[in-house]
């Protein structure tokens, strides 16, 4: 209490002592009081404000958590109508379609017409009959793709008749109401194409690309015909051309049939291969573009498409035109590709999706993702992304078994006719069908590629793209930059941490320390800029200064301290007593100087001159100019103070008493600094290195500009990488609020919290024991 | 040393096997000279920094096998000349001293001197007990390992006489590797002795051992300074006039940076030739 702040109290006459102070006074007790609310207040304050941190870290948490959680959601299928066509013809029905909009149904059937009616009650649109020759019948049917509407069908009389559908968009005047109108068009001419003279066309086979035209058809004799139809730009063509205002050059070959019996064939995307499948699932493979140039047959593909005796019941590709989706009558659907391998070429399975108990009656690839759909024959419908091999939904929606099947454009509305001739449709909430485990942490055969890989590659210039949201790749760049970062901080900063907190003279230590923490306060970016722009050039020019460098110094370092101890002890006690690292800066600078000024020669020597050319051609080992070892220098220098900075508070806070202790019994400094000081020391010491960790993990700026952003899995240090966080920087600002992407970059970043997370708890806890073991008194 | 044994065995049943550590690491004394001096200070003075002096010109020896006390107000240089006896004072920043330090008749400042070993031969107990943040056994033991000597065999015998030798033994023994930092206070500064007089040194300073301590450890440490002048030629600094006058054979007043008086203990607190001793004694300063 007689610390109290004294008030001014009035003199008052010499009475004893005990009256002076007045501890019952009115402003004492006012102070009383008004110091107890400081103190509630201050902790009232402090608690507030530390539950504000962790709820703030908890919110952000639940928000990333919050936009990933979506992406692993399974898809949803709602009913929303059953109805019959009013005006069906009752032919079988050829191909079912869904527009942009999900508004307009078209079914084609046999019979050539093609009825459009509305989605949601089966309403006719209109009714367009496909200008067939006269007295002929549809015996075969093609689609290009869905996304074109380009179509064929194959006539009795060896004709083949191509036809698109689209649709116009128009709004009324009055009140901006859309309205849709489906048109049938003739792209490559309203006349029939001839492949066979009076032999029904039964199977065909169509592809089309910017006004090319490739059909392949086959008489069910052993006879394929195979037809180019290319537009004519030449004026003079027209005299070529069969018929109509646009003239196309058409190229005719015919071809043996590759396979037997009921056979299907099909054109892959690019416009070369051509499949035959038999009925039993035999698939033989033709080079289609060399039979047209009248070339020698040289491939050689045969292999079943099915096992143990299944016979494929639906064949199509996937978007991209790639992949062979394959379903079976045991309930498999499985997915084929070509892999070309050096020169080799082969038809692999890549996945397959046992989801059925019986035979797959129907299959709908989507038409903008790698989704397909497929209906058995007991009415259960499942839907699927190959990328993922995820079954994101499956259920038994149906009681009869399924024909025809559409999946809208967008993928959100599905309709089925069954065989009975009702026609069912769902509305489909599918949004995130690439993500699966599978596919951002394990190996992925994706299209074309000849083994399953981890790949990161988002987008590409097509919308057939199969995106490959592989996390391995970019978690690996995360912990190699770190990796190669902490491999120069670690050392230097500890060393240096441990020479000023434990040796150097306490008024060199005062001018040294801030001026190492002043290194954390450079804004990263700038040090990233230099890295990337000035760092990474000259490394490449002056490779082996560098390497000579990592040698030289330690080395230099070494000799100099020697010969500082072979000098005269007058000479040496003119340096104050833990100044002697002063006299290291010279040197250092000298042989930093020298390292580069003897690097020419030795490359002349040594390596042809050119020590980047030769590790590039003479080792064979990739060298991209940004690469690890250039983050590792710029990192490294970013981390550096963080780690000094922690781990020489822990060094030098070791209590003197206990190196005095060590000093009095006989130990040498050194002794006592790694006997007593750094096992005392080492709870800071290593939560320094984890901090240091954990920011190297997190650095964005650096990464982002000094790693060439390449997400490859590789160790070699002179090759970059893409780390979790540059990832995200690069790629948010394109992506799609709320897309599969978006929310991706979102489980990027959750991923990079929880390495963070694990860094510090794994620090903390063994801080805790360390802390535990060593705790000072 | 033999004499020491016999008795702790008298108390401890199982025979110590004598073990022939003192040839490694302590420069055998000749028993003829047991009165004789050990350390020799001549005309020395301390500045901690150009303007502080903290001793001066001070001259005494310190006799063989008994107990020196340092007695004295706070700030007056008692503490400063005993860390001069070891060097300690090296590690402060613009430390001078000049004059002489006899130690077996070679001049501890002289250069070629080795500090290391120097410090070995003098041990060093501080005011407040600080034992190294390992085990019990690794504290007694660390001194020895510096040294290189690593042997187990070694290790435990010299463990466990140390400990014995601080009046330890019985209350660590079965707890010899569990950390030291678990231990009483008094506990604490026993081991410290035990660390220090592990290594055999000639020389014990005690720089205020039991300042930090309840009156029974103090006891208790008291005891073995008792113990210990047997074998050790003792310094001990300390503020409490009771115990320079228990523990000691010699007393050294010191005031202000100057030894003042320096005479057997009996002669300085019932005799003093000086008034400021006097005064200082019966307590009418410090």
């Amino acid at each position: 209490m007689a610390t109290e702040h004294t008030p001014s109290i009035p003199p008052e006459p010499a009475t004893p002592p005990e009256s002076i102070l007045d501890m019952g006074s009115r402003r004492l007790q006012l102070r009383r009081r008004l110091r107890h609310f400081y103190d509630r207040a201050a902790k009232i304050a402090i608690a507030v404000g530390g539950i504000a941190v962790i709820v703030a870290i908890l919110a952000i948490f639940l928000y990333l958590f919050y936009e990933v959680v979506p992406l692993f959601e399974s898809a949803r299928v709602d009913a929303a109508a059953t109805y019959e066509l009013p005006a069906d013809d009752g032919s079988t029905t050829l191909h079912l379609a869904i527009e942009e909009q999900s508004e307009i149904g078209l079914r084609l059937g046999q019979s050539g017409q093609m009825q459009f009616f509305q989605l949601r009650d089966g309403t006719p649109v209109v009714n367009v009959a496909l200008a067939l020759p006269e007295g002929t019948r549809i015996t075969s049917f093609a689609i290009d793709t869905e996304e074109s509407g380009i179509f064929a069908v194959g006539l009795d009389s060896g004709e083949v008749l191509v036809a698109s559908y689209d649709y116009t968009t128009s709004y009324a005047q009055s009140n901006n109401a859309r309205t849709l109108t489906p048109v049938v068009d003739y792209p490559f001419g309203a006349d029939p194409y001839r492949l066979f003279d009076n032999q029904a066309v039964t199977t065909i086979a169509l592809r089309s690309r910017s006004g090319n035209l490739l059909l392949a058809g086959s008489n069910g004799q052993g006879q394929a015909a195979l037809l180019r139809a290319s537009k004519q730009s030449n004026l003079f063509a027209a005299f070529n051309g069969d018929s109509g205002a646009a003239s196309f050059d058409i190229v005719k070959t015919t071809v043996p049939m590759l396979v037997t019996g009921t056979t299907r064939m099909f054109i892959e995307g690019d416009q070369r291969w051509l499949f035959f499948v038999s009925g039993n699932g035999l698939i033989r493979v033709l080079d289609m573009r060399a039979a047209l140039n009248n070339q020698a047959e040289q491939f050689e593909i045969e292999t079943f498409l099915t096992e143990n005796g299944a016979r494929p019941t639906r064949i199509a590709f996937l978007l991209g035109g790639i992949s062979l989706l394959v379903a079976d009558s045991t309930g498999v659907v499985s997915q084929w590709f070509l892999i070309r391998d050096g020169q080799q070429t082969r038809l692999e399975r890549a996945r397959f999706f046992p989801s059925f108990d019986s035979a797959v009656a129907t299959l709908a690839p989507e038409q903008r993702r790698k989704n397909f759909v497929a209906a058995d024959a007991n009415g259960s419908v499942a839907i699927f992304n190959s990328t993922a091999h995820r079954e994101v939904f499956k259920q038994a929606l149906l009681t009869s078994t399924p024909g025809a099947m559409a999946i809208s454009p967008r993928g959100d509305a599905l309709l089925i006719e069954t065989t009975e001739g009702m026609f069912h449709y769902w509305e489909v909430h599918n949004e995130h069908p690439e993500v699966s485990w599978t596919a951002l942490w394990d190996k992925v055969w994706y299209e074309g590629y000849s083994e399953p890989e981890y790949i990161w590659q988002s987008s590409a210039a097509t919308n057939e793209f199969e995106p490959k949201y592989s996390l391995v790749p970019l978690s690996f760049g995360t912990l190699k930059a770190a990796f190669y970062a902490m491999l120069l901080a670690a050392p230097l900063a500890i060393c240096g941490a441990v020479f000023t907190g434990y040796f150097m003279a306490p008024r060199m230590r005062r001018k040294v320390k801030p001026l190492i923490e002043l290194m954390e306060a450079l804004p990263t970016v700038v040090l990233g800029f230099l890295a990337g722009l000035w760092l990474a050039p000259f490394v490449e020019r002056n490779l082996l200064g560098i390497f000579n460098i990592l040698f030289v110094l330690p080395l230099s370092i070494l000799l100099a301290s020697y010969l500082w101890l072979r000098l005269p002890s007058d000479w040496r006690h003119r340096v104050p007593e833990g100044w002697e690292a002063g006299i290291l800066i010279p040197m250092v600078l000298l042989f930093g100087y020298l390292s580069f000024v003897l690097a020419a020669p030795i490359e002349n020597l040594f390596f042809a001159g050119d020590l980047r050319y030769f590790i590039s051609n003479d080792l064979g080992i990739t060298y991209d100019q940004r690469n690890a070892l250039v983050v590792g220098f710029a990192m490294g220098f970013a981390v550096i103070p963080t780690i000094f900075s922690i781990a020489e508070d822990a060094i030098f806070t070791v209590p003197k008493h206990l190196t005095y202790g060590s000093l009095a019994l006989g130990a040498t400094p050194w002794q006592s600094l790694y006997r007593v000081v750094l096992p005392t020391a080492s709870p800071g010491i290593f939560s320094a290195l984890m901090i240091g960790m954990g920011r190297a993990v997190g650095e964005t700026m650096i990464v982002l500009m000094a790693t060439g952003n390449t997400p490859i899995m590789d160790v070699n240090i002179f090759e970059g990488m893409r780390t979790l966080a540059a990832n995200i920087a690069v790629e948010i600002p394109e992506s799609e609020v709320d897309s599969t992407h978006y929310r991706i970059l979102f489980l990027a970043a959750l991923v990079l919290f929880l390495f963070t997370f694990v860094f510090n708890t794994v620090a903390e806890i063994v801080r805790q024991r360390l802390r535990n073991k060593y705790s000072t008194i | 040393m033999n004499e020491r044994n016999n008795k702790l065995e008298v108390e401890e049943k199982p025979a110590m096997r004598k073990i022939d550590v003192s040839s490694v690491l302590r420069q055998a004394s000749t028993p003829e000279d047991e009165m004789a001096s050990c350390l020799e200070v001549e005309n020395l003075n301390l500045f901690y920094s150009r303007t502080k002096q903290a001793l001066i010109d001070i001259s005494l020896t310190i006799p063989k096998q008994c107990v020196t006390a340092f007695i004295g107000p706070s700030g007056c240089g008692k503490s400063s000349l005993l860390r001069c006896f070891n060097r300690m004072n090296d590690l402060v920043d613009d430390c001078v001293i000049e004059g002489k330090i006899i130690l077996d008749g070679l001049d501890i400042y002289e250069k070629s001197i080795d500090v290391a070993d120097l410090r070995r031969r003098v041990g060093m107990v501080f005011q407040k007990p600080n034992p190294f943040p390992k085990s019990i056994y690794e504290n007694v033991a660390y001194g020895l390992r510096i040294q290189g000597i690593n042997s187990k065999r070694v290790l435990d015998e010299v463990v466990e006489r140390s400990l014995r030798s601080a009046a330890l033994w019985d209350e660590v023994k079965d707890r010899l590797h569990d950390s030291a930092l678990g231990m009483s206070g008094g506990q604490q500064q026993r081991l410290v002795i035990a660390r220090t007089i592990a290594v055999e040194p000639e020389v014990l300073l005690l720089d205020e051992p039991a300042s930090a301590l309840d009156p029974i450890s103090t006891l208790k440490i008291e005891e073995l300074i008792n113990d210990l002048k047997e074998d050790y030629t003792i310094v001990i600094v300390t503020h409490n006039m009771q115990q320079a006058a228990r523990v000691s054979d010699f007393t050294a007043f010191m005031y202000m940076g100057n030894m003042v008086e320096f005479n057997t203990t009996d002669t300085i607190f019932t005799n003093p030739a000086e008034k400021q001793t006097e005064d200082y004694i019966t307590g009418r300063y410090g």
